[in-house]
Parts: C-alpha cells; structure tokens; sequence
C-alpha cells in the first residue's frame, strides 16, 4: 500500500461521524460573512448597510491576483459591515446578513446542469474564478490561481486529495460517498484543462474502504485511478500525497507544479463541478461536528457564514465539560476564544473536546530522544528549531529550514516532554515575518 | 640536586616560546594600527551596553563617528545630560542637551480592568500568543501581559505585576529597545517630565466595544477636548491623544473623564503613577 516516504504518525482516528449521513443545516436568522476566507488579500465589500441581496449575489470582489470572490449565502439585507472576530483568531471585515428566511437564488445561479464538454479552457477557469472557489482542505489557495500554473509548467499529474489524515474529521469522506458522481466529474473538469497528458487520480486512505470501492467502481471506465494510501497522518499535506502517489519529491522552495502535480481537495472539485455546470457560485461546505463534547456529533452541511454558536445549538449543545472548542482538525486546527466565528470556505471541522489536563502538561526540558526527528515528514529537526526560537537566533533558524515546516503537528504530538514545538516554530515565524517588514520598512 | 633530564624539556620549550615571542612581535609592529587614543577614553565614558538607541550598532562605532566628526549634536539618551557634559568637557565642544524620553506603556488593562476571552495556556510569550488569537484579553490594542519586551530590556526597568508590563521610569533609559518587541504597539516612546499627562489607552474600537472590554479604555466620548484650553487633545479613530507639546499639564482632562478607571494618566518625572478621580 503506498505512502509518503518521510515521517509520519498515527493517532487514535475517532471518526465517530463517519457513518452519519449529511444533514442538511437551516440557514440561521443571521450570517456573518467574512470578507478574507482564503489566501492572499481580502476581498473589497460591495454593500452597505441595508442593501438587498439575493443568495449567491457577489457581495466581495477580489482584490488582486491572489483573492477570491464572496457571494451572499442566503437572500436578506445587510445589516453591518465590520470588523468582528474569524475563526483564524484575528478580527476580519465582515458582512453582518439579516436573512430574511426566503432563501432565494439570484437570477441565473443553481441552474439544471448543463454540459460542461462544450466549454472552453478559458471558461471554466472564468466560471471558477466568478464563484470564488477556493482550496477548501484548510489553506484556502484560490482554485483558479492553482488552474492557471504558468504555460512553462507542464502538468501531467492531477491529483485530488480525499486523505482526510485528521482524526474526528469525516467531511470529504461523506462527500465521496454521497457525492461521488459530482467528484468524478468535477475531477474530469479539472483535468481537462491540461488535455490528454494529465493522468488523474484520487488518494484515500485505506481507513474508508466504503469510499474507495464506491469511487473506484464509478472513476475506473472514466480512466481515473483511485489508490488506497496507508492510514498515516500528514497524509492530506500536499507534498505527502504527492510524494505517496508520485513517488516526487517536491523540493525546498519548489511548488507542485515544478514536478507537473497539482492537487485539489474533494470539496473543491463538488464545488468546481457545481460552479462549471450548475452556475452555483460557493456558498456552503460540509463541516464535521465532533469531539466527546457535542450532544449529537454530525456531518453538516452548513452556509457560509454560519455562526459556530447556531451550529452548535443544532448540534445538541456541548456538554458541560467542553473546554476547548477547536476549528479544523485537532491535529492543524485553532483553538478558539470564542464562538461568534462564522464557518467560512475552509472550516472542515468543529471540534469540542474536554482538555482538563492541559495545564499539568507544561513544557519541560528535551531529552534529545529524537522522536519528532523520526517523524517529521519535512525532514527537520523540530527540537533544534524550538531551541533556536527560544534563543530568538532567527538567522540560524532559517538556515535550519525554519520556513519547510508546514506546522502539521506531529512532532508536538509525540514529543514526551510535552514541548510545543509547533508553537515554538510558529512564533518563530511570526518573528522572522516582523522583522522582515521592519526591514523593509 | 637538578635533574638531567630537565635541561632538553626547558631549552626545547623555552626556545618555542622565544620563536612564537618574535613572530608576536613582529606582527604588532608589522600590523600596528594607529588608533585615536580619545576614542578609547570616550568609549569608556559611554555606557557600554550596546543598545542602539544613538542609531549606532554598539557603543564603540558611536565613539569612533563622534570622535571624527565632532558633532555635538550627536547624543547618547541612555546617559542623558550628565553624559553629554563629560563628552563635552573630552572633546572640548559642547555637546546639545538630550532630551530624557521613557518607555510608556498605553494600557491600564491590567487583571481588575480588563476582561479575558479565554485562558491561555501556551508558551508564555506575547508574540506566541497572538499566534493562537489577538491574545487573552478581549482587547485587542492591549498589553497582553505575558512580558516579550522584558527580555529586551538592557538595563531591568520592566516587570509584570498583575497582567501588565510596569516600567520604572529612574531606570528606563529610553533606549527605545522595548517598542519594537511589542506585538501590539502599545509601548511607546515619551518625554520626560515634571508633569505629564496621557492617555493610557491603545484602543481604536468604538466607545462600546471599549468599555466593554476595559473600564479604563478611552471610549472617545470628547470631554476631554472640550475642557482642554490649549487644544493640545486630538480624537483620532475612537481614541485621545494628548499632543506633549502644547499640553501645559493644567489637569483639567482629569477632573472630567468618565470612564470608570480614569484613561488619563497623570505622571511626574520620575516614576509615581498618580490618579485624580472627579470627586
């Protein structure tokens, strides 16, 4: 069975949700829509207070060449447009959406589907682009940018990432099962764009063989492949599926497209499909409820701009030893201080988890056992990162591939002296970003 | 009686020595570099803790440029005026006056004031923190009291005492090293004086967001200004700003501010935070 080469963990899965159908979310009386839901620079707000808007209407126009358009989730009016917190822990612009309960489409939007074949390369990427389709595994990269690599780069590899390596999350895996004819196609779309060379494949672990078979019986006449990965943990990370299919290594300071891969998540080949052939522009998600605190663990399927606080009312309220509630996974995810935070177009999950012994969990010293070197994918040393952060040496830190690591967690997993060494890089990160822009300043 | 044995060790060693002796020699005459005999006597009246408040890297590199061009208006404000004179009197040029400045912390939200969103159990580091959230207090202009700036510090005028940074003001020596170590902006840097009057307040929320975060945040309600005979207090983006140049310290702003912890601050030179509550 194949996998990555470098690295890796395995952690307790606790996919409780795995088998619980979707279920379909009613949209709630009031949406906060944030105006930066992806990477890059936020998108500029089209409305003022008390503007009408119709669901799936633009509402955020991106902003440059890496942004993304925002629609409106629902039909209501604007209530405010304002600062208010985002689950990434900083405060965003966001349109306040007083739903007024209709929930009515825009002229032309949600159509019966139509025949994308006849379409041209230059219109799909269009259509991608007009419904603000972003990577909705959890970095949020601007599909269309990602369709678009430049004409030197010649891809040969399209991959789309149904590992879902994160415990408790179950999102995509019931995408693939529910929705697999709206996968296929969706990756038929993508790959058509890099014509006949592009050989295409699905990767899903092996913990979800009811996807794969239910995939594989569909994909295998269409020439597509769905491979079985090993069930290990960072096998989502894009450089890990690609090295696990592919067998290439993508290299400090090289992109997928360097070695001909590009790689999309499941969620965003549905939302490709349905923007290529239904006109439907993005603005809902499947979001998984989980954790050992939440009354009825679910998959949802939530619009944009949902409230964590109404979805977790839906949800049976958490119990009463919810201490930390997570956005995303638990390995990647952020706790977060509060739960006015919208679901945006990267929210793959919300965790509520009892975490009582945190605080006998404290730091300690290394013992230079060398475990979150054995499981690093990237191949650092997160021990000596960590050091050299607390020393704030930030120009030896860089040299020590300070800027490889993709902040996956595994070495804090393991470590057993409870050092946060993610925590550690990330403040380190932070720093070298400060003093850069001081530099520059 | 001496041993035979000793004559071969002392004449093989003792000739090395003789031979590295010469080449040492040789090279401090060859290599001499002829070194302005003032630089050394104006480094060792500097400091010497390298801090870089002059705009040099360390203190020798001030010595050597101040030497060269003689420019009184050159000034080391960790030495202050007593400083300025024994340079002065080196030099034998008068040296400009600096003006003492001082790290001021524009944040009363300490553990009675301000109101916490979550608790916080990560690395105890303020640049940490805001890489979780904006921090653990709710606002998010405010010192959020974990102490980056402490280790920046070169001469232990910052400590922690109830979820705020306190700066002592004797010996804080406005090196200016502190600012730059802060995540939120909320340090900045002051003159000194025999009474100063701020506005110990980082927030740009609107009055109600402030208040309730913080009892002691400016909520912009405009008092101030009004009372104010020299026009020296500004509102810019929901927060006062008292300008040090035209206030006159007459502490009319005090008498009027509402907010319940007063967000003005009275300060005398050195150190002291005084408070006047409107009785």
């Amino acid at each position: 069975m194949k996998t990555f080469k470098t690295g890796g963990i395995h952690p307790p899965e606790s996919k409780f949700t795995e088998n619980l159908p979707i279920e379909n979310m009613p949209v709630p009386a009031e949406l906060a829509i944030p105006m930066n839901q992806h990477l890059g620079k936020p998108a500029k707000s089209l409305v003022k207070v008390g503007s009408e808007v119709k669901k799936g209407e633009l509402i955020g126009a991106a902003d440059g060449f890496i942004s993304a358009n925002v629609h409106a989730s629902t039909s209501g009016k604007v209530k405010g447009v304002k600062p208010l917190p985002h689950p990434s822990g900083q405060y965003a612009m966001t349109v306040l959406l007083t739903a007024d309960g209709k929930d009515e489409w825009a002229e032309g939007l949600n159509t019966e589907p139509v025949n994308w074949r006849g379409l041209s390369k230059e219109e799909v990427i269009g259509r991608v682009k007009n419904a603000g389709i972003v990577g909705m595994g959890g970095a949020g990269f601007p599909t269309n940018v990602k369709l678009s690599p430049p004409p030197d780069k010649k891809i040969d590899t399209v991959i789309l990432n149904g590992a879902e390596c994160e415990p408790f999350l179950t999102a995509d895996h019931r995408l693939m099962l529910e929705s697999s004819d709206e996968v296929i196609e969706g990756l038929e779309i993508i790959a058509s764009l890099f014509g006949e060379r592009a050989k295409a494949y699905i990767g899903v672990e092996s913990n979800k063989q009811d996807a794969i078979d239910a995939l594989s019986r569909k994909a295998s006449p269409k020439g597509i492949e769905v491979i079985s990965l090993k069930t290990k943990y960072p096998q989502g990370a894009e450089k890990q599926l690609i090295n696990a299919i592919t067998g290439r290594t993508i290299e400090e300071g090289e992109l997928p497209f360097d070695k001909g891969c590009l790689v999309q998540n499941i969620g965003t080949a549905v939302a490709v499909y349905e923007a290529v052939c239904k006109n439907k522009p993005l603005v809902d998600r499947i979001v998984t409820v989980s954790g050992l605190e939440i009354g009825k663990p679910k998959n949802i399927r939530a619009v944009i701009g949902t409230r964590f606080s109404d979805i977790s009312a839906f949800c049976g309220e958490p119990k009463t030893g919810t201490n930390q509630v997570i956005s995303g996974g638990p390995m990647m995810g952020k706790a977060l201080f509060t739960l006015d935070v919208p679901v945006t177009k990267t929210t793959s999950g919300i965790l509520f988890i009892n975490n009582s012994g945190i605080e006998n969990a404290r730091e300690r010293t290394c013992i230079r056992c060398g475990k979150c070197v054995e499981v690093c994918p990237q191949g650092l040393a997160p021990w000596l990162l960590a050091n050299v952060a607390q020393l704030r040496d930030f120009d030896e830190i860089q040299l020590l591939g300070l800027a490889n690591c993709t902040e996956c967690g595994s070495c804090t997993y393991v470590c057993p002296s409870k050092r946060e060494l993610v925590h550690w890089i990330k403040y380190a990160k932070a720093l070298v970003n400060n003093r850069q822009q001081r530099k520059s300043a | 009686m001496i041993s035979e044995a000793f004559i071969p060790a002392v004449a093989s060693l003792g000739s090395v020595a003789l031979v590295l002796g010469l080449i040492i020699f040789y090279v401090s005459k060859k290599f001499h570099v002829e070194e302005d005999p003032t630089v050394l006597i104006v480094n060792d009246i500097l400091p010497g803790v390298n801090c870089g408040a002059c705009g040099y890297p360390s203190c020798g590199q001030f010595a050597e440029v101040l030497v060269e061009t003689r420019d009184s208006s050159m000034s080391c404000p960790v030495g202050g005026p007593d400083l300025a004179e024994k340079l002065g009197s080196t030099l034998g040029i008068t040296m400009a006056e600096p003006k003492p400045i001082t790290a001021v912390l524009l944040c009363q939200g300490n553990n009675d004031n301000a109101r916490e969103t979550a608790q916080y159990f990560g690395i105890q580091d303020c640049w940490a923190a805001t890489q979780t959230y904006v921090g653990p207090k709710q606002c998010k202009y405010s010192c959020i009291g974990l102490g980056s700036c402490i280790a920046f510090c070169d001469f232990g005028a910052m400590r922690l005492e109830n979820g705020l940074v306190v700066i002592d003001k004797e010996l804080c020596t406005g090196c200016g090293a502190c600012v730059p170590a802060c995540p939120t902006g909320v340090l900045v840097m002051q003159e000194k004086k025999a009474e100063r009057y701020f506005i110990a307040c980082n927030s740009h929320d609107k009055g109600a967001a402030t208040k309730k975060a913080c009892d002691a945040g400016c909520i912009a309600c405009q008092k101030c200004v009004k009372v104010c005979d020299d026009d020296a207090i500004v509102i810019d983006n929901f927060l006062a700003r008292i300008d040090q140049e035209k206030c006159t310290a007459c502490g009319k702003c005090i008498e009027v501010c509402p907010t319940k912890v007063n967000c003005i601050l009275l300060e005398r030179d050195l150190g002291e935070v005084k408070q006047k509550k409107a009785s």
